[in-house]
């Protein structure tokens, strides 16, 4: 009862530290989100070696490039130190938007079942609800957590793909990468959709000007290695022996990947250092000032015998409870910004992850801070005599 | 109980300058005496108590609690000393606000380490003794101004301490409620304590064991 008297007696300062911790956070947790999407495309790019046909094509994904025939993928898994390829089709779902990788851009997926996946980081992909996909799987979708929220699908709902209607049966975690937004299906359906969108293809095909088949419809191919070998080295293989192929080397599309991210994660790095000093100042100067102020009853308890030392820990004791009270608020009050604009403003994108070292790294952050300013205050304070302290408090 | 031999203690002006305010108090006071030291406005009774309680540090001279040479002690066995033999009573009361009257009142034995139900016991004694029993639950904002000196008397007194410092205590109250705290504060002398009150009252030096003018930075008697 006496606690929760003390802390009322702290509102302001509570508040004040809630605020305080709630911008520290919400900027946090945008930060972290960036960071987890980065990270989400490193540890992709850096799990396979991605190939494409030589060419702009239609197809989009990490190379951009042009039809990659039944024969050329035969060709790279020849290659030694090449362990197991997955013919993949990589499509914009909308065709009207641009086919380079953009951090919103929805994308269909077809991946050839009949071979594991040989993205050594991405395995299997986290299924929430349902199932992934399975060899001999026809009209059937798996969608990524973002695709699936922002158009209320759930396992059992129905899909239009380019007129044909595709049943859900799995809804992938939220991994906060592009998976999030992806239309999983089988290479066979994706084909399907592929020659339905391109109508530079669907001539190409009726004219008979070109000797393809439907397993030469490949916008890509992702690429395993042997355990022990160099992928960067596996990949200039590749290159140097299969002819009309781009490849792309692991370790170079990674720095491809975090240059083209470097201005996002610098600006984020800067607001994150501004809201933590910003942040820092107002909760030291809120908890100091909240100690200043009671300055005269510091005075009256020493003059009742209280010592530093008794002070002190007494201070101490109401400054982690204010901090750890005001840092709870606080963290509560940006989790439910972060739903809010992230539930009703972002279009089912999740703009915020507050991830558990976020969370307890700025309730660590404000409780220490709190802490040593309290400390510091007191000090400050008992550094008077009992009688200063009680003139200066009247 | 309480030897003071020597007291000086200075001020500096704004301009630097010193301001002598005592300047050679010798003082004793010995359990079961009312000393009542008076004083024009500015003459140092105020801070003459401060250094007596060790709520300040004079410049110089002796300060004896029994046989413990107090005015020699560290910070922290000052503060120890503080509450152990001291009690004191404002004329601005200063009781806490955020705490209610039983509170102020228990917030003595905090420090002493005597927290517990007889502690508690005897404080709601006391404050029925002096006729705010009450009032108990109240916080100070909701009391008069009577009733928080009373409440403040009960703080002084709770650990039994050998020695009552008064500074104006009558200062902010009205005749009765004035009457009521220098009676109390006659029945601890009564009791065994060494008292020493400074007021501008007359009444106050009703019943005291020696009455002293502080003039010129020292002790005299009328």
């Amino acid at each position: 009862m006496r606690s929760l008297r003390v802390l009322r007696g702290y509102l302001f300062t509570v508040l004040g530290i809630a605020i305080g911790v709630a911008g520290l956070v919400a900027l946090g947790a945008m930060s972290e989100r960036i960071v987890r999407f980065i990270e989400g495309g490193d540890r992709f790019v850096l799990g396979q070696i991605s190939v494409a046909g030589r060419g702009m094509g239609m197809g989009t994904g990490f190379t951009a490039g042009g039809i990659l025939p039944a024969a050329t993928i035969r060709a790279i898994s020849e290659v030694p130190g090449v362990q197991g390829v997955q013919a993949q089709i990589m499509l914009p779902l909308d065709p009207s938007t641009s086919q380079f990788m953009t951090v919103t851009q929805e994308l269909v997926l077809g991946m050839d079942l009949s071979v594991p996946t040989p993205n050594r980081h991405y395995r299997t992909l986290p299924v929430r609800s349902g199932r992934f996909l399975r060899q001999g799987d026809h009209k059937v979708a798996v969608v990524g957590a973002s695709f699936a929220a922002s158009r209320g699908l759930s396992v059992g709902s129905h899909l239009m793909l380019e007129d044909e209607g595709y049943e859900v049966v799995g809804v992938l975690d939220r991994m906060l990468t592009a998976p999030d937004r992806f239309v999983m299906v089988s290479i066979d359906d994706a084909r399907a959709q592929w020659v339905a969108k391109d109508r530079l293809l669907r001539t190409v095909l009726a004219s008979g000007g070109m000797a393809l088949t439907a397993s030469d419809l490949n916008t890509g191919a992702a690429v395993g290695w042997r355990d022990g070998d160099d992928p960067d080295a596996v990949a200039l293989r590749i290159k140097e022996r299969v002819p009309g192929v781009n490849v792309q080397l692991p370790s170079e599309l990674s720095r491809l990947l975090r240059s083209s991210t470097a201005f996002f994660s610098a600006l984020l790095i800067g607001i994150g250092a501004l809201a933590f000093v910003i942040g820092g100042l107002s909760l030291a100067n809120t908890m100091a000032a909240a100690v200043f102020e009671r300055i005269r009853d510091f005075g009256v308890k020493r003059a009742l015998g209280a010592t530093d030392l008794q002070l002190g820990r007494e201070v101490l004791a109401e400054s982690l409870a204010v901090t750890m009270v005001g840092g709870l608020g606080g963290i509560g009050l940006a989790r439910a910004l972060g739903w809010f604009i992230d539930r009703y403003l972002a279009q089912a994108q999740q703009l915020f992850h507050f991830s558990p070292r976020l969370l307890v790294g700025a309730l660590a952050f404000s409780i220490l801070l709190g802490a040593a300013a309290a400390i510091y205050a007191t000090a400050r304070v008992v550094s008077l005599s009992p009688a200063e302290a009680i003139r200066r408090g009247a | 109980m309480l030897r003071a031999a020597g007291l000086v203690k200075s001020y500096r002006a704004p301009a630097g300058t010193p301001i002598r305010v005592l300047a050679g108090v010798d003082l004793t006071v010995k359990g079961g005496e009312i000393a009542v030291v008076t004083g024009p406005s500015g003459s140092g009774k105020s801070t003459l108590l401060n250094v007596l309680g060790l709520l300040e540090d004079g410049d110089g001279g002796e300060i004896w609690f029994e046989d413990t040479r107090v005015s020699a002690l560290g910070r922290a066995a000052k503060s120890r000393a503080r509450g152990r033999y001291v009690g004191f009573l404002f004329q601005s009361f200063l009781l806490l606000p955020s705490l209610t009257a039983l509170e102020n009142v228990l917030l003595a034995a905090r420090y002493v380490h005597r927290s517990g139900p007889a502690t508690r016991r005897r404080a709601i004694g006391l404050m029925q003794e002096v006729g705010v029993a009450d009032r108990m639950d109240h916080f100070p904002a909701q009391l008069s101004g009577g009733e928080q000196q009373r409440v403040a008397f009960c703080r002084a007194v709770l650990n039994d301490p050998p020695l009552l410092l008064a500074d104006e205590p009558t200062g902010n109250l009205d005749d009765a409620n004035g009457a009521v705290i220098l009676d109390a504060l006659r029945g601890r002398a009564r009791a065994g304590a060494a008292v020493v009150v400074v007021s501008h009252r007359p009444e106050a030096a009703v019943g005291a064991s020696a009455l002293y003018r502080l003039r010129g930075g020292v002790l005299e008697s009328p």
